[in-house]
């Protein structure tokens, strides 16, 4: 790892300087020390470190505060947890924050390299899903409304459509978990929604929560149809679906803050449907 | 839905907001409520999944979001909200509901998974919640109005 500039946060002089020795051994930098959350961001800004370990039990803000503060001030941040007390609980709040590694004391060198060519390293597997998701989600989407409307349906992609986009009028959001976690975004203005019910039940829809209940029920079926696409070409992305959520009313702006979208929309005889499908690296805590 | 279940979310909030700038947090009312839900302003969604699941909404009017984005950001000015002060509330979001999951572990529920926040903006809408019934808990943090939807089961 010649080269690799690492910010060290603890509040021990003494594991400061055991750490700084560890990294220079396997080629690493110590660019910046910080022994609280105080210092932490400043020194984080001026060193521009490629990781920061961070000890778990600290005075004041434990390392979980300290890697809070510091993933909100850069989401992109990698950190690597440091502690001496190892539980699984501990590795899945770790997770669920966006901790890229968790290392239990005392630290070797082997440990630290290992770890940190994992956080390091682009990841195959994420790449794969990133190339491949909105492709066969748009499938998903296209077959789905073929079968459900018994008349074709193209998808048409646009490519990456950034973190953001203006609804149409109904947006389903549902979440996606697994290997890399991710959402797929569904939206569709009232028109559409009510001739794909019209369609369905040969009637117009009863009431608003009727079209909002299709949507839905579609949004979950196209989600899930991809998902058992995307885990049959390789199941080491074991993915599911989380329950959906749906939005509706005025032009609603809808964000995925820092997650890329790309999608496109589906023509149908209803009218156009926008998919927007969107993964990011993690949850995956290298130990 | 059993109202236990607010507890974590209650204790995640109260952990984590003065973590993040905010220094008095004070819970304003709990209700039950369907699951269609009007909002004015900012939804952050963040859904959950294992032995419990469905979805956590934060709301806020948008001036109680530029506030809250504020405090967050040390009294930095924002005019609007942009993509910057977005994702100072979905890491809010993030933050609340994965310290939630904590809580929820600590009371048995265990083995929980939280999804990537969305962020919705818009001056009239509804919400429409994957449970049949919700739990709105009204806080008031640093006199800032924000709304917590929990539909859980």
């Amino acid at each position: 790892m010649n080269g690799l500039k690492v910010m060290i946060v603890d509040d021990s002089p003494f594991s400061r300087t055991l750490l700084g020795e560890i990294l220079g051994s396997i080629g690493c930098q110590v660019a910046g020390e910080a022994d609280s959350i105080d210092s932490m961001i400043e020194a984080y800004t001026s060193c521009k470190p490629d990781i920061v370990t961070i000890d778990l039990i600290m005075p004041g803000s434990d390392g979980f505060e300290c890697s809070r503060a510091l993933l909100l001030h850069d989401p992109d941040a990698k950190i690597v947890l440091i502690s001496s007390i190892k539980d699984e609980e501990t590795a899945a709040e770790a997770r669920r924050l966006g901790i890229s590694g968790y290392i239990q004391k005392p630290v070797d060198g082997e440990t630290l390299l290992r770890v940190f060519k994992n956080v390091m390293a682009p990841d195959a597997l994420f790449l794969k899903l990133k190339d491949t998701a909105a492709e066969v989600f748009g499938e998903a989407l296209a077959q789905t409304m073929t079968r459900m409307t018994k008349a074709p349906a193209n998808f048409s992609p646009s490519g990456t459509i950034g973190t953001q986009f203006l609804s149409q009028g109904i947006t389903t959001v549902i979440g996606i978990i697994g290997r890399h976690s991710g959402t797929m975004i569904m939206d569709l203005s009232l028109e559409t929604a009510e001739r794909i019910v019209f369609l369905l039940l040969h009637r117009r829809p009863k009431n608003p929560e009727e079209t909002i209940a299709m949507v839905a029920e579609l949004g979950n079926i196209v989600a899930g149809t991809a998902c058992s696409m995307l885990n049959n070409k390789d199941k080491a992305f074991g993915l599911r679906v989380f329950p959906p959520s749906l939005f509706s009313g005025n032009t609603a702006q809808v964000a995925s803050p820092g997650m890329e979208l790309q999608g496109g929309y589906a023509e149908t005889e209803c009218g156009h449907i926008f998919l927007g499908i969107g993964f990011k690296k993690g949850p995956v805590l290298w130990t | 839905m059993d109202v236990k279940i607010i507890n974590p979310i209650l204790a995640a909030f109260s952990e984590i907001l003065p973590q993040i700038g905010f220094c008095s947090v004070r819970k304003k009312g709990v209700s039950l409520v369907e699951s269609c839900v009007a909002y004015e302003g900012v939804l952050v969604n963040i859904a959950l999944l294992g032995s419990i699941k469905g979805v956590v909404l934060i709301g806020m009017s948008m001036d109680s979001a530029k506030q809250v984005v504020s405090k967050m950001m040390m009294g930095m000015e924002v005019p609007t909200l942009d993509s910057l002060a977005q994702s100072a509330l979905s890491e809010m979001g993030n933050m609340v509901v994965a310290n939630s999951c904590m809580q929820f572990n600590k009371i048995g529920i265990e083995g929980l998974d939280i999804s990537p926040p969305t962020v919705l903006i818009s001056e009239s809408g509804t919400a429409t919640l994957p449970v049949k019934k919700a739990i709105k808990l009204s806080f008031s943090v640093d006199d800032i109005d924000v709304n917590v939807y929990v539909g859980l089961e």
